[in-house]
């Protein structure tokens, strides 16, 4: 029996593995038609390095499935090629903005996926990692605080999220958010009898103890740091957001919401009465038609750019996306916005949906605490910043300066975000595993 | 935990939803209002960056290319021929819009017409647009000599073929080069355009089309046509009194002719000598009226239908006004007072005269072909006007002949060629006139129109068009000839 089970689950695992394969082919011929769509848009003709291109694109998402099979196979079959998918049409975008960012986007490419790899070679059981929460928090902690120091931290563009080393720009907040997720996830798994039961009534309201509130205050200080010392609004709202969901997860209790949302708002508040930056950030979303060729021209030029690209979109290569300033990295979505149109930004917001929609499936049929918290951790990392850079871009929240994930230009965040989904695969692979093993004791009890 | 993480799904799915119903206001509902904004210039800016087609001559001279550019726009459109032809091909400015050619003819230039959108399967698929190539009826060769001949006077020439209507030459001077207006370098052609527009000699403005001017005796054709037409003239009836000076009712002032000279005897020998008190004479006989409607079948009081952008009208008065003001009667029917006309419709006079009494249309361009060389539009000729019967252009042309070979146009003679024409000289200050010449070659079988007018030139005597507008006529008649078979 044990065999005809053994049996039944590598025929699972490699139905996944199959769907994958054929969404992967499916995602890489989509990639291949629009850049050779734009191609063909800006140049009338096939370019020569068409075929060093594919090899490249198709070979790193080829290495990545091959990853999946060898060392996740049980795990999620759609996350892998919708990561590639938005990779993909971020590249083409890219290239067809800038070649030289390009080639830099390719090799960053590469690095994603060997991040991605590394980290399901590295991270065989998602459960090991629960073991280092404390390492994770010292790790996490000095990443995001890395760019004040002196000599490493880089100034770029009115933010200090940078460090340089040896020559190389990195921004070390991409990967802080995934190591103080993971830190968080088992924080939270270990204190949440006590954090739920750290409540009094006041009235008919609930609210923390103070003593049990440490962590979100430091979280609420660190949040502000970045916000103030680091000009990085984006950030600090996605960092904590992240910490007062997982929170609010972990002990099923409203009032931390509420309180953090609370404490949110007056950090916000008393950064937007003291800082400049906040200000003209805030006064930029208000109106940006004041200062149209000035301060609110970015945003008003990608408004332009959305309106341009209508329904349909004018057609890869064919619009001036190269208008918006930062539009590789910050304002990509313009850039698709204005040549795919309404339908390609739909596209796009589809992709999150779903991405976000598995990493939460995920989350809920792990049965292990903390991989649970851990998955919907990494979900709302991807979810809400997608959505924090969307919503900026369309001028529907004050912008901020993140990226796009997968999508934008940038080493940083590409890494970080491969990282992501191996580690959202690896819970969805343990998860399966268990599953087969119930299945395996049930059968071994029915016979 | 699982409720909370339902919920929290629950809130991302808003947020998209969020996104998207803001995506469709962007994208759609607001998108026109984005669109039309006065401070949205990526229209312009992908109209100014397209690549357009070439504007060329007849004889295959490249006027307006766009040649590939880096920066900000990826075409740099290109007037070889600098000053030659701005004031047909005119330019293609970022700030300034455009003209000419160039603006009448953007959706071919640009590949917006729909007999090129949808021509390939695959242009479709990438919308791409192929630009079509516009092919001008002007002559590169007769160009050159209008201009040359011109030098550096002010003033215009306009030669056409009266037949169908194609501008064989126009030539403007002064003149401007349309490159610096087309630079990329913004500041740089804000600065040209406002030089030239600072400049008193009004180097923008197209003399031919755009600019009247007193036609002076060059109007007797006009006249002399309507004349005959109305029957109460002939070539033997009626004589006019040889006079010095016609005295006008209602007026002390009378009129004169040039120097105070004499002149009279029957139409042909009025027109030939240009006398100004037979014409007078002739136009109080002829009535306001008459005189009105015959101006208006020249295509007076409208502008030609050139395809060229804001052409202006030439001018005759009112009927009505000549009813209490007979001596305005008198002296617009020697050119004079309120009749003023561009050069282009002086030559479209002599073009209807030497095409049986029809005006065809004026054009410039030829033929459009896309980029494979394909004819995708060819001008077809139609006529303009009805001015006159054919008997009457054909006694109008008999007497033109004679201006030439005896009158006040014997410069404009060419050894083999027989021209019919009439010279004009309109006084515009105390020692200015402006001169004209229009007419005709071959007399028996016209295949060039012309008018050649230069202004405020020295001088004042019935004989200075003859002297100093003639002879351009005649050097750029033969040229049109040789290219006008």
């Amino acid at each position: 029996m044990r065999t005809d089970t053994a049996v039944r689950q590598s025929v699972v695992f490699r139905v996944r593995r199959n769907t994958e394969l054929g969404l992967v082919i499916l995602a890489a011929v989509l990639i291949v038609g629009a850049y050779i769509l734009a191609s063909l848009g800006s140049t009338a003709s096939l370019p020569a390095d068409i075929v060093p291109f594919l090899v490249i694109i198709l070979g790193l998402i080829a290495a990545a499935h091959v990853a999946t099979r060898r060392l996740a196979p049980g795990s999620d079959s759609i996350l892998l090629p919708l990561a590639a998918l938005l990779n993909g049409i971020g590249y083409v975008f890219i290239a067809r903005l800038d070649n030289d960012l390009a080639a830099l986007q390719a090799l960053w490419t590469a690095l994603g996926i060997g991040a991605f790899v590394g980290t399901l070679l590295l991270v065989r059981r998602a459960r090991d990692l629960e073991r280092f929460r404390y390492t994770f928090a010292l790790i996490g902690i000095g990443l995001l605080l890395m760019p004040l120091l002196p000599v490493v931290g880089q100034n770029i563009n009115g933010s200090r999220l940078w460090i340089r080393i040896a020559g190389a720009t990195f921004q070390p907040g991409e990967l802080a958010k995934i190591v103080l997720c993971v830190f968080f996830a088992s924080y939270l798994v270990e204190k949440r009898e006590l954090l739920s039961e750290a409540l009094h009534r006041v009235g008919s309201v609930m609210v923390p103890n103070f003593k049990h509130f440490g962590p979100v205050v430091m979280m609420w200080a660190i949040s502000l740091v970045i916000m103030t010392a680091e000009r990085d609004l984006g950030s600090s709202l996605l960092f904590f957001a992240l910490f007062i969901s997982m929170l609010w997860i972990a002990t099923g209790r409203g009032a931390y919401l509420a309180a953090g949302g609370l404490m949110f708002s007056a950090g916000a508040l008393i950064a937007w009465n003291a800082f400049s930056h906040v200000q003209s950030r805030v006064d930029i979303w208000l109106d940006p038609w004041k200062d149209a060729s000035g301060s609110g021209y970015q945003v008003v030029q990608a408004l332009f750019a959305f309106a341009a690209g209508g329904f349909a979109g004018t057609n890869l290569a064919q619009g001036r996306p190269d208008l918006i300033p930062y539009v590789e990295t910050d304002f990509i979505f313009a850039a698709i916005g204005e040549e795919l149109g309404l339908l390609g930004t739909t596209a796009i917001i589809t992709v999150f949906v779903l991405m976000v929609g598995t990493g939460l499936r995920i989350a809920m049929r792990s049965e292990s605490p903390f991989e649970k918290l851990l998955a919907a951790g990494l979900t709302t990392i991807l979810g809400v910043q997608s959505f924090v850079i969307i919503g900026g871009a369309t001028r529907l929240i004050p912008l901020t300066g993140i990226t796009l994930p997968f999508v934008s230009y940038g080493g940083s965040s590409l890494i970080a975000n491969y990282v992501l989904l191996a580690l959202l695969l690896r819970i969805s692979h343990d998860q399966a595993e268990r599953a087969q093993a119930q299945a395996l004791a049930q059968d071994e009890t029915r016979f | 935990m699982n409720r909370q993480i339902r919920r929290l799904g629950i809130v991302l799915v808003v947020l998209f939803i969020a996104l998207f119903l803001n995506l469709n206001y962007l994208q759609v509902v607001d998108a026109k209002r984005l669109n039309d904004h006065p401070t949205n210039t990526r229209a312009v800016v992908r109209d100014f960056s397209r690549a357009r087609g070439v504007i060329q001559t007849s004889d295959g001279t490249v006027l307006a290319e766009s040649m590939p550019s880096s920066g900000q726009f990826e075409n740099q459109r290109r007037y070889p021929e600098a000053n030659l032809y701005s004031h047909i091909t005119g330019y293609f400015s970022f700030n300034f819009g455009s003209d000419g050619v160039e603006r009448t003819y953007n959706d071919a230039l640009t590949g917006r017409t729909n007999n090129l959108s949808i021509d390939r399967f695959g242009d479709w698929l990438l919308e791409r647009e192929r630009t079509a190539n516009v092919s001008l009826t002007v002559s590169n060769q007769v160009q050159h000599i209008a201009a040359d001949a011109l030098a550096d006077r002010k003033g215009a020439v306009v030669a056409l073929d009266p037949r169908n209507g194609a501008i064989l030459a126009m030539a403007d001077s002064p003149t401007y080069d349309p490159n610096p207006l087309a630079s990329h370098d913004l500041p740089a052609a804000t600065a040209d355009w406002n030089k030239l527009n600072a400049d008193s000699d009004k180097p923008l403005l197209s003399r031919a089309y755009r600019e009247r001017y007193f036609p002076g005796s060059s109007f007797k054709v006009v006249t002399a046509a309507t004349a005959l037409d109305s029957g109460k003239v002939t070539v033997t009836e009626p004589v006019f009194p040889v006079l010095s000076e016609l005295p006008l009712p209602q007026s002390s002032q009378p009129i004169s002719n040039f120097g105070g000279e004499t002149c009279g005897g029957p139409l042909p020998e009025a027109l030939r000598v240009s006398c100004n008190t037979a014409f007078a004479q002739l136009g109080l006989d002829l009535g306001g009226p008459t005189l009105a409607d015959g101006a208006g079948r020249f295509g007076f009081n409208q502008v030609p239908p050139i395809d060229l952008p804001f052409g202006a009208s030439s001018l005759f008065p009112d009927a009505g006004t000549f009813a209490r003001d007979k001596p305005a009667l008198a002296k617009s029917a020697i050119g004079q007072q309120d009749v003023q006309a561009t050069p282009l419709q002086m030559a479209l006079v002599a073009a209807g005269i030497a095409n049986n009494g029809t005006v065809m249309t004026p054009h410039v361009m030829k033929e459009i072909r896309d980029s494979e060389g394909e004819v995708l539009q060819t001008y077809d000729a139609q006529a303009w006007k009805e001015a006159v019967p054919a008997d009457v252009a054909r006694t109008t042309r008999d007497m033109m002949v004679e201006v030439v070979n005896s009158g006040t146009g014997t410069r404009a003679q060419l050894p083999d060629v027989q021209v019919a024409g009439k010279t004009g000289t309109a006084q515009t200050g105390r020692d200015t006139s402006h001169v004209w010449f229009i007419g005709f070659a071959p007399a028996e079988a016209p295949r060039v129109a012309i008018a050649v007018m230069l202004e405020n030139q020295p001088n004042v005597s019935e004989a200075t068009g003859g002297i100093l507008a003639a002879p351009i006529a005649a050097e750029v008649l033969q040229a049109a000839l040789a290219a006008n078979p």
